[in-house]
């Protein structure tokens, strides 16, 4: 076997079945290897930006490795934005592609880059193969790198000459036992215990560890108020009376209002990004903090954590169910005070009871919410309608819910909604998106076409980059600047041309009758929807600002009407 | 010369071992500048399969978090602060 049979062979030890990627000159070798597998899928999208971005939500949808695969040169730098992505969100990713032949390295050859030195700064781990006995090693471990401890993406560079050379060596499969032990957790259930008003946050993290059931247990057990981080959307559960939701710049004013009023933090695989904390030095001022991490380097970087867990998460999760199984905590005034303003503070924005006025974003994706199954998964784009699903739509799992948190990538949501199909074909997979971030990767509706995946697309179209206009219009005196798109084409035509049939509406009283016909259609379809141009999300923190500081649409309101009195 | 440089910066002598690949020092450099710190400077001993680094490093943040940056390396078999942190006046 050669080179590139190996690569093949290491996904078939793996049990990787599904792949995403574009070939080009350097990469052929494996190309011609696919030829002759029965077992690993290729598919082929039409952009390699397209093929990263499919890994990384077939990754986050089946919580299974994400495989791309690109030639050199155009075709590595590519893929730059989705390895990117999936490195800000951890997501386990494998990235193999071609290299110029070895001994043209540093020639300046045709379609050769500096992969390796280009892409460190985004990888977990990176390899250039210099010899192809070193390919079932390296194939091993970095597998094994991508999904251990805190995920990512793990880069293998192959020159061509070595994809082609005939390989000795094999496999060390070896399997190392994880020396990870469940670390003392009787600090934590003193703090706990002595709190008054402790808070449940959590992010990515326990999903990416697998940790779902032992978290949901736990928040179940200790009937802790929750709240979320973008990423932890659906890990408190929809029907969990003490969630409060996500908390942050868009977050609710329920979830904010108890961060700063908490007594204890209990922070549980989330890194205390900015844009849930807000600014940093009046976050949670009243909390102490115990955090929970699978990378050592979270805890103490932004806020010191009085006491510091890292182990098997379900172990430590468990640990503290059991202890608080034994002796609840006595938090029913504070839940109480929490529930209260879950119903006041909550996302409130309201169903709107005019069935000939225009659709509003908020509007739209609470009946979607309402109609789509609850095994659905919705994946988003960036920009103001990312946030109307995180804010309004009610998820019952985080894998239900793919949105690009860390890196916020505008064209995230089409591919990624692709590679959550291939994770599971019978799956109702949604593409929510707006008209600027659904044109960046446009081009995957073939991708769409070719596959016949039955996966809907709902364009929120505003005819502008919204959130950028809500920015300008809130902080920046209202001055636009390059975010007009009202010479968009026509969406519901481009899809057709695609094979994909569209549908078209713009009043309240269609709203429901276009999702349900598009969840209704045997294959793919897309719903235009037109909104206002001059819609914001509410409420908002200006960055920089401490999430005490929230700006809703009723402070909004009276600012300008001062304004205009005055 | 901005205004940032010309104020003292805490100083500090970090050894560092790492598996000898293609990119090893690339990868040590390129974790320091992200996370804020600027090599003054830098000796580095091949030993066997291995690269021993000596860095003495300027930045304000505190070492702490470079530490463990550095220590999630794949190839980055160990870190150790060698001395107390110095100051060192990059005026004149
Ligand atoms: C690749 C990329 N470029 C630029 C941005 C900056 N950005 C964030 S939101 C946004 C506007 C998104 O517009 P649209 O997709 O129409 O969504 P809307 O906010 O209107 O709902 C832009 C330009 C980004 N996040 N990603």
């Amino acid at each position: 076997m050669n080179g590139a049979q190996h690569i093949l062979d290491a996904f078939h030890r793996h049990s990787i079945d599904t792949v995403f990627g574009y070939p080009g000159g350097c990469i052929m070798p494996l190309y011609d290897a696919l030829v002759d597998d029965v077992v690993v899928e290729h598919v082929l999208c039409r952009h390699e930006q397209g093929c990263a971005l499919a890994a990384d939500g077939y990754a986050r949808a089946s919580g299974k490795t994400g495989v791309c695969i690109a030639t050199s040169g155009p075709g590595a730098t590519n893929l730059i934005t989705g390895v990117a992505n999936a490195h800000r969100d951890s997501i386990p990713m494998l990235v193999i592609t071609g290299q110029v032949p070895s001994g043209l390295i540093g020639t300046d050859a045709f379609q050769e880059t500096d992969v390796l030195g280009m892409t460190l700064g985004i990888v977990k781990h990176s390899y250039l193969v210099t010899d192809a006995d070193e390919i079932p090693d390296v194939m091993e471990e970095a597998i094994q790198l991508a999904n251990s401890g805190r995920p990512g993406p793990v880069w293998i560079d192959v020159p061509k000459d070595v994809l082609l050379q005939q390989v000795t060596a094999s496999a060390d499969q070896t399997t190392r036992p994880s020396a990870a032990h469940c670390p003392d957790l009787t600090q934590a259930i003193q703090m706990l215990r002595d709190a008054r008003r402790p808070l449940l946050y959590s992010g990515g993290g326990v999903s990416l560890a697998h940790c779902e059931q032992p978290f949901r247990r736990f928040a179940t057990t200790s009937a802790m108020p929750a709240v979320v981080t973008l990423k932890g959307i659906g890990n408190a559960g929809k029907h969990n009376p003490d969630n409060l939701g996500m908390l942050g710049m868009h977050g609710s004013l329920a979830a904010n209002r108890a961060v700063d009023e908490c007594d204890l933090l209990l922070v549980v695989g989330a890194r205390l990004d900015d844009r849930a904390t807000g600014k940093l030095d009046e976050f949670a001022p009243n909390a102490r903090m115990i955090h929970i991490d699978a990378d050592s380097a979270e805890l103490n970087k932004l806020r010191p954590a009085d006491v510091c867990l890292r182990g098997p998460l379900d172990q430590i999760l468990e640990g503290l169910t059991r202890a608080i199984e034994s002796h609840p905590l006595a938090i029913d005034d504070w839940r109480k005070q929490c529930r209260q303003w879950r119903t006041t503070g909550g996302f409130s924005a309201a169903d709107n009871e005019e069935p000939l006025s225009a659709i509003t974003g908020p509007a739209f994706t609470r009946q979607l919410s309402r109609i789509a199954p609850d095994d659905a998964v919705i994946a988003c784009d960036v920009g103001q309608h990312q946030m109307w699903v995180a804010q309004h739509y009610e998820f019952d799992h985080p894998r239900h819910h793919l949105t690009s948190g860390g890196l916020g990538t505008m064209g995230f949501g089409l591919p990624a909604a692709i590679g959550a199909q291939f994770a599971n074909r019978n799956s109702t997979v949604i593409n929510v998106t707006g008209d600027g971030s659904f044109m960046m990767n446009a081009q995957e509706l073939a991708t769409i076409r070719r596959y016949r995946l039955p996966l809907k697309i709902i364009v929120l179209d505003n005819q502008c980059l919204g959130m950028v206009r809500q920015q300008q219009e809130l902080f920046y005196d209202n001055r636009e600047s390059q975010i007009d798109l009202d010479d968009n084409p026509d969406f519901v035509a481009m899809a057709r041309a695609f094979d994909i049939p569209a549908l078209h509406i713009e009043r309240t009283d269609q709203i429901r009758r276009g999702i349900e016909t598009i969840l209704a259609f045997d294959g793919p379809m897309l719903l235009h929807v037109a909104i206002a141009r001059e819609e914001n999300v509410w409420p908002i923190v200006k960055p920089g600002s401490g999430n005490r500081e929230m700006i809703d649409e009723s402070q909004q309101t009276t600012r300008k009407t001062r304004e205009q009195v005055a | 010369m901005n205004a940032q440089s010309k104020q003292t910066q805490p100083s500090y002598n970090l050894n560092c071992r790492m598996a000898f690949e293609p990119a090893a020092l690339e990868r040590l450099c390129q974790v320091v500048r992200i996370r804020g710190f600027r090599i003054a400077n830098m000796a580095v001993d091949s030993v066997g399969e291995h690269l021993d680094i000596n860095l003495i490093l300027e930045g304000s943040r505190p070492i702490a978090m470079l530490q463990s940056q550095l220590e999630k390396l794949h190839t980055v078999v160990e870190v150790a602060l060698a001395e107390a942190p110095l100051v060192r006046s990059r005026v004149g």
